[in-house]
């Protein structure tokens, strides 16, 4: 009995397993289904089970792939904690009016075509950038510096681009956090940076982790800003799924490589899940 | 208080938002450059603009992608919306599935994302063009509508509601003259968020565009690929103009929501 | 005799494990107004929510004119609500708010509404206030557009959920006499939720106590005030001292008891009578605003000594000292109350004033 009435309470949500259903779970075991299958030499898709497209991830090539698009991901993840940190605990800090014309300027780029935000990058750093041209000017530099092209470019576009992100989860975890707690631990003696270590750090802590995974899934797939930034020498894995979809051809390497990037992420939300168990707030509500 | 560390304060932020405008502002800045190099400023032009708008290729995908964007809008605002409704009316263990589900798009990237819907819909053979991108497009938007919609929806007083239902309402009329209303202000909000992810999408629209329909970040990219020009300085300015006016508008949309609902 | 307009029967309510009414059982009559009275977290509330259909109820009946409306959507019912918010819709004017319910039934052209919502806004006294949003009232307005945005829909009862709790003291008092008088010129039948026994026995015609669920006494503002049928009602409604004492006798109409060393008569009330007999320690309970203190020695009362004498503007209140157990005295200044601390003195109440009660439901410390 309560469950034919819990049934016809819950009925309307069926449409909206239906839509994710169709256009995200679908889709997904497909691709599951079609990274062990092979093609013929015209790049077609055959129905034959192979392992084939796995043993390739590890390949040393390919496997620095991985590496190189965690390594990225991890960076910026860190680098976008370390400089947001202070921008986030600074902003929530300020008076009002100040505070939202920081929360303004924050959320604003996310409005900002994230091309014009990585062009604004070649502009800057280019061989005949921006920096180039102040530093030649004023006779710092007798050559133009090359700045362009590897990965720390990549690194900076990457972070650049993901940054508001990680601030605004901080910024809602700093927010949130009761005043009077660091005033109790000051009262008690404490120091500035021993309230902020025992006291601050654990209880953003669920920012923290939140923000780390609003920036490091992303960048995992972002490949337009290491075409643009890291000129191609540095493959990663965005650019790898892109370059075989698009010019490859083969269809169900591409298809082993996204599972390969989605078990990836989600080791990393299980971690996440781990770190936040206790805690109440989710990641976007 | 004591100033020193005020002042580190203001120093920091400060810094930082320099930072995070300065590529911006030099997009903007040499836009205007009469040197098709940014090695050096030659003096001030509106040349670069006059080509974009002789530019036949660029007026075509900058018209295919604001109908997209408008018609992404739509289908997420409407979506979302239903979703966040759904979600207020089901019992508690089911809207906390439906929140999974719903940020779900959120938490795959977007290039595995891109690639799967482009896999599964050539094999459904459907024909890649406005169809696949408005789709894709509100895949990763109606999220950020039902985000939206939701906050709003937990703010307003359950006792409205019922107070609607002793007067006499169905859910229907409740929804029409009670919650729509009340929530229509994050709908717009919402919506025009919804323009401005799509307007900006590279990466999923790069699958998901026909032969025939690239979008526009699509095309700039490939522009950016093959080299600075003063040209691409002028529609990003342009492209910045025009979502600082649905910034504006989205803005304008919440100070009289405010304004009408402070109690 | 009439039918009576709504009948409960046997109501039970629970939440979860929690037994939320108990086997509520009673009838509300036309045009009366009917307090539900209560402290927080009685059952009182949820009571109004399962007459209004907005909780269903797990076993019982309703029955409005005699047909049961148990299962009925609160849509479906006719019975309208103001709720404790007020909850008036702040997307809509006055007039849309006022308008609501007609529209929704769909129950009249839009000019008939026209003349429809005037009235009513008349009846409430807000007239004129058409145009304005409901951000834009003060408290007491906003009550009283919600009053009107139900009773447009002339229903057959309206339930009022604490609505004067929102509003400052000065308002409040003024709202209850209002209300009253918009309850008889309106001649509908309220149903008034509230924890405050003032307002209760200001406005009611007649009072439900609750209790933990159930109900403790039902009857007129006097019979609850002056006849409480047991210890909660006693305690809850008015400032009584409340001492055990040593039953010595019973006649036909008065108990002799003892208090200390003070041996007294009291009149049986109309429910205490079976409870108590001679022998048996029972419960005497006195509103302290009946009580004198008198320096001259008379008959049938207390002596003490006095304690303490605040003066709270024209009330004095003074303890008393009657053989260790502290009586409590709230009078009018008046000539007589020349005592001092220390004073011999004598006390003595309005025959209507005190109850004796059985032993059984007193419980030590929680009642005092």
């Amino acid at each position: 009995m309560f469950n034919l009435k819990k049934i016809k309470q819950n009925a309307p949500a069926v449409p909206i397993f239906v839509w994710t259903g169709l256009l995200v779970g679908i889709p997904l075991i497909y691709v599951v289904v079609l990274s062990f299958l092979s093609r013929d030499n015209l790049g077609n898709v055959v129905f034959e089970f192979t392992l084939e497209n796995y043993k390739r991830i590890f390949d040393p090539v390919y496997l620095k792939v991985f590496y190189n698009s965690f390594l990225l991901a991890a960076l910026t993840g860190l680098i976008t904690l370390f400089i947001g940190y202070p921008v986030a605990y600074f902003t929530a800090n300020l008076e009002p009016k100040r505070r939202s014309l920081a929360m303004g300027l924050i959320i604003l780029p996310f409005w900002i075509s994230s091309l014009l935000r990585i062009y604004g990058w070649i502009i800057l750093l280019g061989n005949k950038g921006l920096i180039n041209n102040l530093l030649l000017k004023f006779n710092i530099i007798k050559e133009p510096l090359i700045m362009m092209y590897n990965f720390g470019t990549t690194l900076v576009g990457t972070a650049y681009m993901l940054i508001p992100f990680m601030i605004i989860a901080l910024f809602n975890s700093v927010d949130k956090l009761d005043r009077s707690l660091l005033e109790a631990s000051y009262d008690l003696g404490a120091s500035k940076w021993k309230t902020f270590f025992n006291i601050t750090l654990p209880l953003t802590m669920p920012g923290i982790a939140g923000g780390f995974i609003l920036v490091f899934i992303p960048s995992l797939g972002l490949f337009f800003i290491s075409d643009l930034l890291g000129g191609g020498k540095n493959v990663f894995l965005g650019n790898l799924i892109n370059a075989q979809v698009t010019k490859g051809r083969n269809k169900p390497l591409a298809a082993a490589f996204s599972v390969g990037m989605i078990v990836l992420v989600l080791i990393v939300l299980y971690i996440y899940n781990r770190i936040t168990k206790d805690k109440k707030e989710g990641l976007f509500l | 208080m004591n100033t020193k560390p005020k002042r580190l304060r203001t120093f920091y932020l400060s810094l930082f938002f320099v930072i995070l405008y300065i590529p911006v502002l030099s997009v903007i800045l040499y836009s205007f450059n009469q040197s098709p190099s940014t090695a050096q400023w030659t003096g001030f032009t509106l040349d670069w603009y006059k080509e974009l708008f002789n530019d036949r290729v660029i007026a075509e995908v900058f018209k295919i992608s604001i109908v997209v964007a408008f018609l992404t809008s739509i289908l997420s605002a409407i979506l979302g919306t239903a979703a966040a409704i759904v979600a207020l009316h089901v019992t508690k263990g089911m809207e906390k599935k439906i929140n999974t589900v719903m940020i779900l798009p959120l938490l795959i990237p977007e290039v595995a994302l891109g690639v799967s819907l482009l896999l599964f819909f050539s094999a459904l053979k459907l024909p890649f063009g406005y169809l696949t991108l408005v789709l894709s497009h509100s895949l990763f938007c109606v999220p950020y509508v039902y985000i939206m919609v939701q906050l709003r929806l937990k703010e307003i007083d359950i006792s409205i509601i019922e107070a609607a239902k002793d007067l006499g309402a169905g859910t229907g009329q409740i929804i029409k003259t009670i919650i729509l209303p009340l929530v229509m202000p994050s709908i717009l909000t919402a919506s025009l968020l919804a323009i401005a992810i799509s307007l900006d999408d590279v990466v999923i629209s790069t699958y998901m565009a026909g032969p025939t329909s690239t979008t526009l970040p699509v095309h700039i990219f490939s522009m950016m690929r093959v080299g600075v020009t003063p040209k691409i300085n002028a529609l990003c300015t342009l492209i910045l103009v025009g979502t600082f006016f649905i910034v504006g508008l989205s803005q304008l949309i919440s100070k009289t929501r405010k304004q009408k609902e402070e109690f | 005799m009439q039918e009576p307009l709504l009948q409960l029967k046997k109501l039970n309510k629970y939440y979860g494990s929690s037994h939320i009414l108990k086997d509520i059982t009673f009838d509300i009559n036309y045009g009366e107004f009917l307090t539900l009275l209560g402290p927080s977290g009685c059952g009182k509330t949820t009571l109004l929510r399962c007459i209004a259909g907005l909780e269903a109820i797990d076993s019982g009946d309703i029955l409005l004119n005699g047909a049961s409306i148990k299962d009925l959507a609160p849509n479906k019912r006719n019975i309208n609500t103001v709720f404790q918010n007020y909850a008036l819709f702040p997307h809509l004017n006055v007039y849309d708010n006022v308008a609501y319910g007609p529209r929704v039934k769909k129950s009249m052209s839009e000019k008939e509404l026209k003349t429809r919502v005037a009235d009513f806004l008349e009846l409430v006294q807000m007239s004129g206030y058409e145009k304005r949003m409901p951000h834009q009232l003060s408290g007491g307005q906003r009550q009283r557009i919600a009053i009107a945005r139900a009773l447009i829909n002339e229903p057959d009862i309206l339930l009022l959920d604490e609505p004067l709790g929102a509003l400052d003291l000065k308002l409040r008092k003024y709202m209850q006499t209002e209300l009253a008088h918009l309850q008889k010129k309106a001649k509908t039948t309220f149903v008034y939720v509230t924890h405050d026994q003032e307002e209760a026995l200001n406005m009611s015609d007649r009072i439900v106590v609750i209790n933990k669920g159930e109900i403790q006494q039902l009857g007129n503002p006097r019979e609850i005030y002056n006849n409480p049928k047991n210890l909660f009602v006693a305690d809850f409604i008015g400032d009584r001292n409340i001492k055990k004492v040593k039953v010595l006798e019973k006649n036909n109409n008065y108990f002799r008891i003892k208090l200390g060393s003070s041996i007294i008569d009291i009149k049986c009330s109309d429910y205490a009578g079976g409870g108590c007999n001679p022998g048996e320690t029972a419960i005497l309970a006195i509103h302290m605003d009946k009580m004198k203190i008198s320096c001259t020695e008379i008959p049938n009362s207390f002596s003490g000594e006095v304690m303490s004498v605040h003066y709270a503007g024209s009330q004095i209140r003074s303890e008393v000292n009657v053989d260790g157990e502290i009586v409590t005295v709230i009078e009018y200044q008046n000539n007589n109350s020349d005592y001092n601390i220390g004073d011999k003195v004598y006390i003595s109440w309005e025959e209507s004033g005190a109850v004796l009660l059985p032993l059984e439901d007193y419980v030590e410390g929680s009642n005092v």
